[in-house]
């Protein structure tokens, strides 16, 4: 009864608020998603409860003031209910998202709150170093669910703090400076851990259309006073980055890069602190005609180059498993396959990690932290290639990479790792006016250390191959399809780090699996942002020779954004 | 376009590119992969050492690899055992410095000392000895190691039980000196065993412990025994503080932190309370405190230390030891 006249008396207010001329808007979206499972492993297992039922329903409901032309308040709260929760038992409230932006002066843009922010892709920058190929069909849909729980869009990270930018034009010289500026909290004080926050900001240059240049800086830092410590810890980024172009009838030639360096310390040992620089320069030449790019790049990043802003990663590869977590009649863990990657929006964070994190060097080995992966040296190269009718488009890039200081050995890992994505589009090729989207996609990497040595070598390959389909059947009405190769073999020498960072020891990693998962379903559209998709899939995971599983799973997704 | 070609060679050259690294990354591979063989003894940094007048003395010793290694220093009188493990090539005065300090109770005493150096992963072992001419010194305000029998200026009450014995004994199983207050016997119609009231006067006539008034600061310390079979013994103690410093401590309007202590373990074990760690309790159970409500550790007049245990449930029997009052962190034994 509360509830009830709560609303009446909110939407009374909501209107009246209306009435006077100033805007309410709701903004938001609903998913819910049931599933059924069946879970086997080829040994005996009489513990594991092989078939579970699950899924949700939730509903995040926002609502988007702007009192003024210049002004946004927007306040979003989320409503999830677990599958079979009534009567408040499984219902959960939060407060999804909050912020207020808006326009100060006319002059001064500023948002307060939540914020998604990126500078550069060495500063600050949400790289997706473990999804290493695109999707399409139903992992497109898992991807998105995943990518909208966690706020990733743009490469931008969700965290809680302020920004603010403004810009400045001049008749001749430079045609705009443009200033952006931001701070975060990464961790509230406690007893001794002291208030640590992330800020910066940037400059850019417009010259001409010809010529952008910015000057970046970021750093995390320790408050001290905060907390009963004065080890306070410093992680200071500064780079400049650039755009040269030429934009010509037939060619368009750019040269693009970032250049810069990082110093990590802590205020009582400053001289034990580490620092480092990187470059990045690449080159691209477009043929505007035929729609082909060709692009080729120079990259070196220092062995104790640190930017935590841009090495955190999205999914700590230490955690455990939400789904079938242990298996087998020894209830052994069940360690994070790739389809997890895709199937569970849990793993994931929007935190950025002021420590190394761990990786796996089955899935991502040669970037594991993006493009500013630190360590690394060398060439990459590849072509971008739509042709004019939009039939076929292609996304190929080939690294050579090698690491500039040893680990454990004077002797270096060499890497090579060949992207690519392929999509066709059949619909324009056959003139039909229904969808109908193919997409291959793959990743293969491999790690070579050679040494007279055995405990010195490593040899690694291991190779992502996907395949997704989505044909319209009739209007609105779509049957989708994905299927993925994941394999890897062989070994690799894994570094045990303090909190710090400094390596300790290593774990010998040896790898002989392949997971294989396929699926289909049908997707009807009720609108471009409403959606209802079924799905069956078959999952096979043999990268634990004694103990492989298999799964089947049916689940049902409704999806809408308002 | 002469401008462009100018400004991006500036760029390229801004930086000097990284040369091949000389060092490594990590302990060398080669080192945690090869034979294990000792290329220095386990050595002692002095053959005796005088820890109350603030001397430390550390080992030494290096191998051919990286390995994990476990030190262990052991009282030849006390038992008392100080333990320490790494995982390098050598022991050096960062890794195996001590200041006298113990890890397992009870307390090194002025004797020689065996020190153990194993190998997780190996079978050899390496001995050497070091001489502790005084043990180390713990500073504090120090209410009773019990060496000195029970003050006068205490008072007890000990229930008419069966097996009744609260004194104080002297025996080698002393986790600090040679004594130490035993509390035993069974009381079928009560809680309460009996107690001790620890008062501040029974310290030259002071009105309230000297502490100090932070109680972030002030951590309060006990070694207690739990006899091995029994669990059901419950040391209590309560921190009655004189908050209007009019010499009495009024119940009703002043404040009294207590902190229950279930003794489930058996052998002794050092307890450590920051004050203002300490709740105003009920039966156990915490409440609004009945004075100011803030921890007054400068103004502690009485420590009540109570032994009890559930009627229903028998014999009961622990042993205090050490209680000492320390500051800026808890007693590191």
């Amino acid at each position: 009864m509360k509830a009830l006249l709560f609303i009446i008396l909110f939407s009374i207010g909501l209107s009246a608020f209306s009435q006077e001329g100033k805007k309410v808007q709701f903004v938001g979206g609903a998913r819910s998603l049931i599933s059924q499972s069946d879970f086997t492993s080829d040994v005996s297992d009489t513990v594991t409860a092989p078939k579970t039922t699950g899924g949700y329903a939730l509903i995040d409901l926002g609502f988007k003031i702007n009192p003024n032309e210049n002004t946004e308040v927007l306040g979003m709260i989320r409503i999830k209910n677990q599958f079979g929760g009534f009567y408040g038992a499984g219902v959960t409230f939060d407060v999804r998202q909050i912020h207020v932006k808006g326009v100060a002066g006319k002059v001064l843009r500023y948002q307060i709150g939540n914020i998604d922010y990126k500078l550069t892709p060495y500063t600050f920058y949400n790289h997706n170093p473990d999804l290493l190929v695109q999707s399409l069909g139903i992992n497109k849909i898992k991807e998105e669910v995943l990518n909208y729980e966690s706020f990733y869009k743009n490469n931008n990270w969700r965290q809680q703090g302020a920004a603010a930018d403004f810009a400045i034009q001049f008749p001749k010289l430079i045609q705009e400076l443009k200033f952006n500026g931001f701070i975060t909290r990464l961790n509230p004080s406690a007893s001794n851990v002291l208030e640590r926050l992330y800020g910066g900001g940037n400059v850019i240059m417009k010259q001409s259309k010809y010529l952008t240049i910015g000057v970046n800086h970021v750093r995390v830092f320790d408050l001290l006073q905060t907390a009963d410590n004065d080890n306070a810890y410093r992680n200071v980024v500064n780079s400049i980055s650039y755009d040269l172009n030429k934009d010509g009838e037939k060619i368009k030639l750019s040269l693009d890069g970032e250049s810069g360096m990082s110093k990590s310390f802590s205020t009582q040992n400053a001289e034990g602190g580490l620092s480092d620089f990187f470059i990045h320069v690449k080159g691209q030449v477009s043929f505007k005609k035929c729609g082909l790019k060709l692009k080729m790049a120079y990259m070196e990043n220092g062995a104790d180059f640190r930017s935590f802003g841009a090495q955190s990663k999205r999914m700590d590869f230490n955690q455990v498993n939400s789904f079938y977590d242990r298996y087998t009649n020894s209830q052994i863990l069940r360690p994070l396959s790739y389809y997890d990657l895709y199937n569970d929006p849990s793993l994931y964070s929007s935190s950025i990690s002021t420590k190394i994190m761990s990786f796996n060097p089955s899935i991502n080995n040669v970037l594991p932290y993006g493009i500013a992966t630190f360590n690394r040296k060398g060439f990459y190269a590849g072509f971008n290639y739509s042709d004019p009718k939009k039939i076929i488009a292609a996304d190929v890039t080939f690294y050579r990479l090698g690491e500039i200081r040893g680990q454990g050995t004077t002797q270096l890992r060499s890497f090579s790792y060949l992207t690519s994505t392929v999509s066709f589009n059949l619909s324009n090729w056959m003139h039909w006016k229904k969808k109908q989207v193919f997409q291959l996609g793959l990743a293969y990497q491999e790690t070579n250390r050679s040494s007279q040595f055995t405990f010195e070598q490593i040899i690694l390959k291991s190779l992502t191959a996907s395949l997704g389909l989505e044909l319209e059947i009739c209007p609105d009405l779509y049957l989708l399809g994905s299927a993925f190769l994941f394999s890897s073999k062989g070994n690799e020498s894994m570094p045990v780090r303090t909190p710090e960072g400094n390596i300790i020891n290593f774990n010998e990693y040896l790898v002989d699996g392949r997971e294989i998962n396929l699926s289909s379903g049908i997707k009807f559209n009720f609108s471009k942002e409403v959606y209802v998709a079924a799905v069956y899939e078959s999952n096979k995971n043999n990268f634990s020779a004694e103990n492989p599983y298999k799964y089947n799973q049916i689940l049902l997704y409704y999806i809408m954004k308002f | 376009m002469k401008y462009y070609i100018t400004l991006s060679a500036l760029i390229l050259v801004l930086f000097s590119c990284h040369k091949k690294d000389s060092k490594i990354d990590g302990p060398s591979l080669e080192d945690l992969n090869g034979q294990f063989s000792v290329l220095s003894p386990l050595a002692a940094s002095i053959d005796s050492v005088d820890f109350a007048s603030g001397e430390t003395v550390y080992f030494t010793a290096l191998f051919s690899k990286t390995s994990e290694w476990n030190l262990k220093i052991t009282g030849l009188v006390s038992g008392a055992v100080k333990t320490m493990t790494g995982t390098s090539n050598e022991l050096n005065a960062s890794s195996s410095l001590w200041s006298g300090e113990t890890t397992n109770l009870p307390i090194f005493k002025n004797e020689n000392c065996k020190v153990e150096l194993t190998f997780p992963n190996e079978t050899d072992t390496l001995i050497t000895y070091v001489k502790v001419l005084q043990a180390k010194v713990n500073s504090g305000f120090l209410i009773s190691d019990f060496e000195n029998g029970f003050n006068s200026g205490w008072t007890s009450f000990i229930q008419s039980g069966a097996n009744m014995n609260f004194q104080v004994l002297s025996d080698a199983s002393s986790p600090q000196g040679n004594k130490y207050y035993n509390m035993a016997g069974t009381v079928n119609w009560d809680w309460l065993i009996g107690y001790v009231y620890f008062k501040s006067t029974a310290y030259g006539g002071a009105p309230a412990f000297p502490l100090s008034a932070n109680p972030n600061s002030v951590y309060f310390n006990v070694m207690i025994y739990g006899e091995s079979g029994t669990t059901n013994s419950i040391v209590l103690f309560q921190f009655e503080e004189d908050e209007n410093s009019d010499g009495i401590f009024t119940a009703a309007s002043e404040d009294m932190y207590a902190k229950e202590i279930k003794v489930d373990w058996a052998g002794w074990k050092l307890v450590s309370i920051k004050y203002s760690d300490l709740e105003y309790l009920v039966n156990g159970v915490p409440a609004t405190p009945n004075g100011n409500g803030t921890h007054d550790s400068n103004k502690i007049k009485t420590i009540n230390m109570l032994h009890l245990a559930n009627p229903n449930s028998g014999f009961a029997k622990s042993k205090l030891d050490y209680i000492i009052f320390t500051e800026n962190g808890p007693l590191v034994p």
